[in-house]
């Protein structure tokens, strides 16, 4: 593959980094308090959790479906972890062993349903949804759990040296190296982006489509189950409602990443942008001091935004195409 | 088809009745309060609430659509009719049709960006549900219109039939009889049907199929600010959190009583009577719940285990009543 200055303006990913830069370097010299270590930390932070939710989500629209129950299986593994913890004394390897089985556990459960039933997965994760959330409430009964341990609590407050650079954002930059590998270098990972393509083309040349639908459940709840215990890490305590405020932003990144919800196309670079992006502006916005509410209004705008910018590149690639063909 | 059973039996309508009734009988034995007439009241006022949402929601999903924005459309009407009636002092009925109105514009916007750019409206209305919720919380600055004249909220607190029943039923099962005819019997619903049924044959047919997506999402806002208004009649008040955060509470009772009541999500076909019947299920199970007292917390839990059995029953249906059609 040689780069040239063409195939980079091709890429998904060329845009948003150009977004990012733009938008960075324009809010700093507005507000210069934007670039202080405090503020770079907290960015970052939020950066480090939103990244793993969003590519949680990513997978699944790859195979062309989607996973309303990734918060709630956040939540659910954030307050077992913590739980387990305070209520039965096991260690903190341990309870995260048992975090990322019950997330795992969660994300099978939604795949093998999915594909033995036939039904489509927003159906299903809906259910799950109410289910999980449902255990989490009932065995919480809404109250949270306070007791963490100090390694984890120092874990969630640690910096890297001097720098602004939190221990919490390590986590999510190895999985987003491995995901990228996964989706771009392995047989499974193709896989699923044929099958995201096409199911029945990926069925004719032998993709067994269960197997697919399987994995990407599976590795989206893992990837929630981290995520929950990352916020559980940030938060210092085990709250029942982690994980109710996921849905938007896990959608929002994957779309302003150019990803296609009829499945097929994602990219990780594109999404981890996304991310980016949307934490930068949401950041501006406190920075400015505008009203909290219009944070809601501004993620909704760039939903919008971004399908209409992708909207019309297909429209130009299209367009591209026909006359290609004419010739 | 062989016409000597009755197609009535094979229907899911009749399985969901079936069900009611054996629901009924097992609450009416296994609790003391079920029958009371105060629970009755309030399961009718809950139910004609559910089924209003559950409409509202259907008529989406005819187009093979989504409408997550339904909480927070319902939320932004109701609070524009609190604004109307509190603030700007209009009457009731001006008010109300005011709140229709707003529904049916939101509705509209759905509609136009979700043809407009060809995307599912699944993630427009995640956008919109957010941009609507903000704009709401931010022009009303959180607060609450309590202060609603009196003919409006007495509305929903009357009681009818010896005090057992609230007007608000009443509405429901009317609406549900003029979307039944509307569906069935009329040239914009059949054109609406199709529509959803295969855009490509209803465009070549000289459908607009546009048209009837867009027809589809007002209809979809308009029952929910009807869903708005009685909710508000029965508290009393236009609140902001009263479809709780974003509007997502309306979510759960918006797709299972449509998709208990056997409308198809790939859009196409759809049961009105259906989603009366499954709402009225699903209300009817939580209150059993609540009253067997298997505490708060868990009632979620079991509405996501309905809604998964129900799913998987008509499945199960589908593939028996294919197979009793090949045979025969």
């Amino acid at each position: 593959m040689n780069i040239t200055k063409s195939s980079l303006l091709k890429k998904d990913w060329f845009g948003l980094l150009i977004v990012v830069l733009l938008s960075g370097t324009f809010i700093a010299v507005l507000k210069p308090a934007f670039l202080s270590s405090f503020n770079l930390y907290v960015l970052m932070v939020s950066v480090s959790y939103m990244l793993i939710i969003a590519l949680a989500q990513m997978i699944i629209i790859a195979i062309g479906q989607m996973n309303l129950s990734v918060g709630a299986i956040g939540g659910l593994v954030a307050i077992s972890f913590s739980g387990v913890m305070e209520v039965y004394q096991v260690s903190v390897p341990m309870a995260i062993c048992i975090g990322l089985v019950i997330g795992i556990g969660c994300g099978f459960l939604n795949g093998y349903i999915t594909v033995k039933s036939g039904i489509s997965a927003f159906i299903i994760t809906l259910a799950t949804l109410y289910i999980f959330k449902g255990i989490n409430l009932g065995i919480t009964e809404a109250e949270p759990f306070y007791k963490i341990p100090e390694t984890v609590k120092n874990f969630g407050n640690a910096k890297i040296g001097e720098s602004p650079i939190p221990y919490l954002i390590i986590i999510p930059i190895i999985i987003t190296f491995l995901m990228w590998v996964f989706m771009n270098r392995t047989e499974t990972g193709r896989h699923m982006l044929a099958y995201g393509n096409s199911v029945q083309s990926a069925e004719l040349i032998g993709i067994s489509s269960s197997r697919v639908v399987i994995t990407a459940h599976v590795i989206s709840g893992l990837l929630a189950a981290i995520a929950g215990m990352l916020v559980v890490c940030r938060l210092q305590l085990g709250t029942p409602n982690i994980g109710d405020s996921w849905l938007l932003p896990s959608f929002a990144a994957p779309v302003i990443g150019g990803a296609i919800l009829a499945g097929g196309k994602v990219d990780v670079i594109a999404t981890a942008l996304g991310v980016l992006i949307v934490a930068i502006i949401s950041q501006a916005l406190v920075i400015f001091k505008i009203d909290p509410f219009f944070v809601q209004i501004f993620l909704g705008v760039m939903i919008l935004l971004a399908v209409f910018v992708n909207r019309y590149r297909e429209y130009k690639q299209e367009a591209g195409r026909k006359i290609f063909n004419n010739d | 088809m062989n016409k000597k059973i009755p197609n009535f039996v094979f229907t899911n309508q009749f399985g969901l009745l079936c069900l009611v009734v054996i629901f009924v009988i097992i609450f009416s034995t296994v609790t003391d309060g079920f029958t009371s007439r105060f629970n009755i009241f309030a399961l009718s006022r809950v139910v004609a609430i559910d089924i209003m949402i559950g409409l509202a929601m259907m008529v989406v999903i005819l187009t093979g659509g989504l409408n997550l924005a339904l909480g927070a459309i319902g939320v932004c009407a109701a609070m524009f009719g609190g604004w109307c009636m509190e603030t700007m002092g209009i009457p009731v009925i001006p008010s109300i049709f005011l709140i229709l109105g707003m529904g049916s514009f939101l509705g509209w916007v759905n509609g136009m960006i979700t043809v407009k750019t060809g995307v599912h409206s699944f993630i427009v209305t995640l956008a919109t549900m957010s941009i609507y919720f903000g704009l709401m919380t931010m022009l009303t600055e959180a607060e609450a219109f309590r202060r609603l004249p009196e003919s409006f909220t007495d509305f929903g607190s009357m009681k009818l039939f010896n005090k057992y029943v609230s007007p608000l039923l009443l509405l429901s099962l009317a609406t549900c009889c003029v979307l039944f005819y509307l569906f069935k019997y009329t040239d914009i619903g059949r054109k609406l049907i199709a529509a959803g049924a295969n855009p490509d044959a209803a465009e070549l047919s000289g459908i607009s199929v546009n048209h009837m997506f867009i027809y589809c999402h007002m209809l979809s806002g308009f029952l929910g600010a009807i869903a708005a208004i009685m909710l508000t009649t029965r508290i009393g008040a236009a609140i902001p959190s009263m479809a709780g955060q974003l509007g997502m509470d309306w979510l759960l009772p918006a797709f299972l009583a449509p998709v208990i009541g056997g409308t198809l999500l790939s859009g196409g076909k759809l049961s009105v009577f259906g989603t009366m019947l499954g709402a009225i299920l699903v209300t009817l199970i939580t209150n059993g719940l609540y009253l067997i007292d298997v505490g708060e917390f868990w009632i979620r839990f079991f509405l996501g285990i309905i809604l998964l059995i129900a799913v998987l029953l008509d499945k199960t249906r589908e593939f028996f009543t294919l197979k009793s059609v090949i045979v025969s």
